[in-house]
């Protein structure tokens, strides 16, 4: 069942178009990508499922049911530009914010509680925001977008701004809520962190979508027929097979090959398999970073 | 409603808990308060004093008019006959007396004729010395002069002549009722009520603003949105500000009154009598009558004012940009209080009239018409349409403020923001 079901939504502003009409369905309890180059619209399109602003035409479904204002009680989300007020204690941060999405008093405060201990941040319960580092501030941002426990959550940008020990912290915990059976929507154009967390992808350029669908299927589609092969004697060349592939690339100890077309690597195992002693044999996928090179460049020509 | 309540709280917390609010709220009356005592205070130090006595000798040519002058606090006089037709040596006989005395006076035998005193010290003569003496001794040569006309009855004649006219302003009512208002009164109740709105309007419409630019700047303003309405995240801050501005306004009150209090028994009553004077003025004019509209009017002005820094506040990123926009809204208010000073000439006049009607200077001018009385319909008019207009400004302001809150990066001109408004 699709959990967010965006149908043909456009957005201008000002005269330009930053959604140009862009559906979308995002099934229930996966992780979800919304990829896109600066500027494409992912913002956008991620302000109108919060209910920031209103698309100009098109539906935005959430369980089924379109958007209601008490929807974001359900929402959970940290945008790219997020900030704190600076003079507020952490603690009453938090609780302010659970309880702007509905959170009663005493369970705001609970889970807050619950939630500092968790990042090990309890001693800074009192203190500032101000006083916070900036890797502190952004567990206490992430906090305040997941403590109500929303069905959907939404990360613009989660990354950005975090130092590797802390990004791990928080993928781990993002996974967690996926467990938990949250929706996760995961807006970025850093593709790493793409490939390590995200089922499915939408890839929107220049207001449209461009491309859709399961990341291990669109790298089987977008697969160039690359191989990595490794000898056993790593000085000797590769002998050629022009019926069967050709030389990509020589380096030390590998060899890249692209097989030609209508070519199993079945065949080109048991004549390499004649020829040379082999030490390893992997199909070269593409990574999402050159998929979506590819994808958006050829767009632009 | 619940979330409009919970911005309502932060935005008040946030302002009350600052140092500064503390050190406003607290310095301010204590100022207020020793501006209006220092003067009484300095008075009654200076007559205390018993140290600085000076002592005066007078040589009196005349032998007769020493008399006059009379002891004070900070004189004592001296009074010495001068030698018969001869002219005293003034700097002789100080230097003889030597520092026992502060000052002589000397009074000339023709004084009548040709009115002049002098007075010899090596130090400055104290104004309060002179003007001392010429309080005394004018009276004294008047009398003198008017006796030497040997006109039977004439000082009673003078007295009678000396005419002090007083103008009184009597005001009928509708059924042609006598009603004596202080016109003096009247006059400082409105232009202080007025000025309140003045000071209250400029100064936390600048508060709104910079909690609007600082929400932008902070990027906090996003995650609040999406939890929010942006017309909730406005009106919260709208009156959570004026809550503020109330408590504000209260503690002044109480602070200035229990200040007022403990200085006025200290100083010994200097200056109740003239408080009761003000008390028994202002309460010959419908003071609960005016309150309540400056209530009304108070609140009106301040939505419309503090909208229309909140939705302004929105479209610039720092708070160094804001003035492009904040200084004329100012420049109204300006014109609306000068408006308002003006008025107080010609309560009734055409300017006066329209100036009270007219949504951005009506909380100001009507404030200075309100003592003098003003008709119920032109009062009806233009309470609808500030009211009115507030709502068209918040609603204005709204839909500036929920976009621009989410711009950043750029300097938007008046005629972009006018283009967010559809």
């Amino acid at each position: 069942m699709n959990f967010i079901e965006i149908k043909d939504v456009v957005k201008q502003y000002d005269g330009h178009l930053a959604l140009d009409h862009v559906s979308m369905d995002v099934p229930e309890g996966i992780i979800y990508g919304l990829l896109g180059p600066n500027g494409a619209g992912k913002t956008s399109l991620i302000r109108i499922i919060n209910m920031i602003t209103k698309p100009d035409s098109g539906e935005v479904m959430l369980g089924g049911k379109p958007l209601q204002p008490e929807d974001v009680a359900q929402i959970g989300y940290l945008p790219e530009e997020r900030g704190l007020y600076k003079k507020m204690k952490v603690g009453d941060h938090i609780v302010y914010l659970a309880r702007l999405k509905g959170l009663d008093k005493a369970t705001a405060k609970k889970r807050t509680y619950e939630w500092l201990k968790r990042f090990d941040l309890t001693q800074w319960e009192n203190k500032k925001v101000e006083a916070l580092s900036k890797g502190m501030q952004q567990k206490v941002q992430f906090i305040a977008t997941v403590i109500h426990e929303p069905r959907l959550l939404i990360f613009d940008e989660p990354f950005s701004g975090f130092d590797p020990v802390n990004a791990e912290q928080l993928k781990q915990e993002i996974l967690r809520l996926k467990e938990m059976g949250a929706t996760i929507l995961f807006s970025t154009h850093n593709m790493e962190s793409v490939e390590a967390v995200c089922e499915r992808i939408t890839l929107i350029n220049s207001a449209r979508v461009v491309l859709e669908g399961r990341v291990d299927e669109i790298k089987q589609t977008h697969k160039k027929n690359l191989y990595e092969i490794e000898q056993v004697q790593c000085r000797e060349p590769l002998p050629a097979c022009e019926n069967l592939y050709s030389i990509e690339k020589e380096t030390g100890h590998s060899t890249l090959i692209r097989l030609n077309e209508g070519v199993a690597s079945r065949d080109v195992i048991t004549w390499l398999n004649e020829h040379v002693e082999l030490a390893g044999f992997h199909e070269l996928l593409p990574s999402m970073n050159e998929i979506f090179i590819e994808t958006v460049k050829k767009l632009n020509k | 409603m619940k979330k409009l309540g919970l911005i309502i709280k932060r935005e008040y917390l946030s302002i009350v808990a600052k140092k500064s609010f503390l050190v406003m709220t607290f310095l301010i009356p204590i100022v207020i308060v020793l501006c209006m005592l220092i003067p009484f205070l300095l008075t009654k130090m200076n007559n205390d004093s018993a140290t600085e006595k000076q002592n005066v000798t007078i040589i009196d040519e005349t032998g007769a008019l020493a008399q006059a002058v009379k002891n004070t606090p900070l004189f004592d006089f001296v009074t010495l006959k001068g030698d018969d037709g001869k002219k005293t040596e003034a700097h002789e006989f100080y230097k003889k007396a030597g520092e026992s005395i502060d000052a002589i006076v000397v009074i000339p035998a023709n004084v009548l004729e040709k009115p002049e005193v002098t007075v010899y010290s090596e130090n400055t003569v104290s104004p309060a010395l002179l003007k001392h003496l010429e309080e005394c001794l004018t009276d004294t040569l008047v009398g003198a002069k008017i006796q030497g006309y040997n006109v039977p009855e004439l000082k009673k004649i003078i007295d009678d002549c000396d005419v002090e006219l007083e103008v009184n302003s009597v005001k009928w009512d509708a059924n042609g009722n006598e009603n004596s208002s202080s016109t003096t009164a009247a006059m400082i109740f409105g232009m202080i009520l007025s000025f309140i709105t003045y000071m209250f309007v400029i100064m936390y419409g600048a508060m709104i603003m910079n909690s609007v630019i600082e929400e932008k700047t902070n990027r906090i303003v996003e995650v609040i949105v999406s939890s929010c309405t942006p017309f909730q995240l406005m009106m919260g801050k709208i009156i959570g500000v004026a809550l503020v501005g109330l408590t504000q306004f209260a503690l002044w009150v109480l602070i200035i009154g229990a200040v007022m209090g403990i200085t006025g028994l200290s100083v010994g009553g200097v200056g109740t009598d003239g408080i009761g004077a003000i008390l028994q003025a202002i309460s010959s004019i419908n003071i609960t009558y005016i309150l309540i509209c400056f209530v009304i009017y108070f609140i009106g002005g301040y939505l419309l004012y503090a909208s229309l820094f909140a939705g302004f506040g929105s479209a610039v990123d720092q708070a160094s940009d804001a003035s492009q926009f904040s200084t004329p809204i100012i420049m109204i208010m300006l014109i609306a209080l000068y408006a308002g000073m003006a008025c107080m000439e010609n309560p009734n006049g055409s300017m006066a009239l329209w100036c009270s009607i007219i949504p951005f200077t009506s909380p100001i001018v009507m404030m200075v018409r309100l003592p003098y009385g003003v008709p119920f319909a032109q009062l009806a008019l233009s309470i609808v349409l500030l009211y009115g207009t507030a709502a068209l400004m918040i609603w204005f302001s709204a839909r500036i403020y929920r976009t621009g809150i989410l711009l950043y990066g750029k300097k938007h001109s008046v005629k972009e923001i006018f283009k967010w408004l559809k």
